[in-house]
């Protein structure tokens, strides 16, 4: 290369001892660096096509194979020029042909300098070499079944500690947030920041994993990118991050590509997720606030059921406190009336005790009015028959004798033997019946006429 | 040799079953007794052992739901390390 036209003031002088030529400005050595640099003759470069960054001027993009890079850029019209005759824009991870020459931007004191190879035409060759490397890793995890081994984990709708691994500065972390806070999850989120580009990603996500797969309370995984490019995502295609994943115990939510991009860690996670909001959701697999509403509606129909369900019971359990009460009632009755009956004895026996009392008053009294009165009776009976026998005496003595001496002479008067003795005699049957007219001692024809001296048997005749 | 899966991911220490489980069951208890096929017996002890489940259910919804707790995993491990010292 050229040196610079002027060296530097005396000023700047260079390294003692040096032998190289120079101190030369910058600005100027960048110049000639370029005019060196566009001298080079222009040639075709094939390789694949990462890390395409379109701008408003130029597509930025880098031409890799296995065992070198070169950063190339086109400019905006060529690249539309070049995509309108293939019918499609080239993409990322295409292997392509690329027509140009080296270039260098010099930069300035505000801006970077940049080497690229000037792209002035390109021409899609084919799929590209790091996407077949690729593709050839996923059949080979598939067919040693770890595509497959983190989707027969169990999920928990509801984990309570969440792990996520990302970069500590990006997007992709205000997006889980807002993702569950949509769920209304307030659980316990643990943070495991780590790169999430450049060749040094890979391993720092695989530490992180078995961290927080280590930390029994992490129930669930999260690993988040806020997308980019293939190139940036190369991280996540790495063999021994995804052999890792498939062999955790902890299911793994995978949000670091998009709907173009799909990494082997997509296809080895429990879930993919195009965005980190959406896998913070698919992490906690509840709307938590709805279903604290749906718990709350589910108690109430249980107890409604509740409700009802005891309602017969309610019934009966009414009716036997009816039942109950009606017992009670009766058992008060009969205990009140055994109450009346138990005092009843000893009221009775009051009662009776008084009545005997006032009856043996009563007969006391009527006693001593009886006695009283006999004694007075009796006075009087003994006066009466003090008299009476006075009376009897007098009687016995005088009247007597002298009316039994009259009775019997009214006796002796009445006599029939005197009537006999007068010359009357008694006509008698043999009985000895009296017979008082001639017809009857006819008709008795045997006959005892008695005299006062004795008695003749007699026979009629002749009548 | 893969790490052995969790026993069960949101298992609860102390009651052994998951969110989504006693879910399931209160589902399956409240249609089974909106059928109206079931005897009284077995209404009583499905609404008893739905209760139990949905309070199972709340808590670890209020688990969830009190305060967003953040750590870092360095953070997380000195924790687990002072727990399991004291």
């Amino acid at each position: 290369m050229a040196t610079p036209a002027t060296p530097v003031r005396a000023a700047d002088e260079g390294i003692p001892d040096s032998g190289l030529a120079g101190p030369f400005a910058v600005g100027e050595y960048a110049a000639a660096l370029r005019s060196k640099l566009r001298s080079f003759a222009r040639v075709q470069l094939v390789g694949e096509l990462v890390n395409l960054r379109p701008s408003r001027a130029r597509v930025y993009f880098e031409l890799r194979d296995a065992t070198g890079a070169v950063a190339c850029a086109a400019w905006r019209e060529d690249w539309e020029a070049i995509a309108a005759r293939a019918g499609e824009a080239p993409a990322e991870g295409m292997q392509v042909v690329v027509a140009g020459g080296c270039d260098y931007y010099p930069g300035s004191s505000t801006s970077s300098p940049a080497f690229s190879f000037a792209v002035r035409d390109l021409r899609v060759a084919g799929e590209g070499d790091l996407l077949a490397r690729i593709e050839r890793l996923r059949k080979r995890l598939d067919a040693e079944g770890l595509l497959e081994q983190q989707k027969l984990l169990a999920r928990p709708l509801l984990p309570r500690a969440i792990g996520v691994i990302t970069g500590e500065g990006g997007k992709a972390r205000d997006d889980i947030l807002a993702g569950l806070r949509r769920r209304g999850w307030s659980g316990r989120l643990v943070w495991g920041f780590a790169p999430v580009q450049d060749r040094h990603a890979a391993p720092a996500i695989v530490r992180a994993l078995g961290d927080l797969a280590a930390a029994a309370q992490v129930e669930v995984l999260i690993v988040a990118r806020g997308g980019g490019s293939l190139a940036d995502l190369l991280c996540f295609c790495d063999e021994t991050l995804c052999r890792t994943v498939a062999l955790l115990g902890v299911p793994v939510i995978a949000s670091v590509g998009h709907h173009t991009d799909r990494t082997l860690l997509d296809d080895v996670a429990a879930v993919s997720c195009s965005t980190p909001t959406h896998a913070a959701e698919a992490a906690v697999g509840v709307d938590c606030a709805r279903a604290r509403v749906e718990m709350a509606a589910a108690a109430a129909r249980l107890a409604g059921h509740g409700r009802r369900a005891l309602q017969p019971r309610a019934q009966i359990a009414e009716a036997a406190g009816r039942v109950r009460e009606h017992g009670r009632r009766a058992v008060l009755s009969r205990a009140r009336l055994l109450a009346t009956l138990s005092r009843a004895p000893a009221a009775q026996l009051d009662r009776q005790r008084s009545r005997l009392h006032q009856q043996l008053r009563e007969i006391r009294a009527g006693s001593r009015r009886r006695i009283a009165d006999e004694r007075l009776l009796g006075g009087r009976r003994a006066l009466v028959l003090e008299r009476k026998g006075t009376s009897s005496l007098h009687d016995c003595r005088e009247r007597r004798p002298r009316e039994l001496a009259q009775l019997s002479l009214a006796l002796a008067a009445h006599d029939p033997q005197r009537t006999l003795e007068r010359g009357y005699a008694l006509v008698q049957a043999l009985d000895g019946k009296s017979l008082a007219s001639a017809a009857a001692a006819g008709q008795a024809r045997d006959l005892r006429i008695r005299f006062a001296d004795g008695v003749l048997p007699a026979r009629v005749t002749d009548r | 040799v893969s790490e052995p899966p969790r026993a069960s991911p949101g298992q609860g220490a102390e009651d052994g079953q998951t969110y989504e489980a006693a879910a399931a069951r209160v589902e399956e208890i409240i249609r089974r007794l909106d059928s109206g096929e079931a005897s009284l017996q077995e209404t009583l002890a499905l609404v008893s052992e739905g209760k139990g489940l949905i309070e199972l259910c709340a808590q670890q919804l209020t688990e969830v739901g009190d305060a967003l707790e953040e750590l870092r995993l360095d953070e997380l491990v000195s924790r687990l390390e002072h727990e399991a010292g004291a």
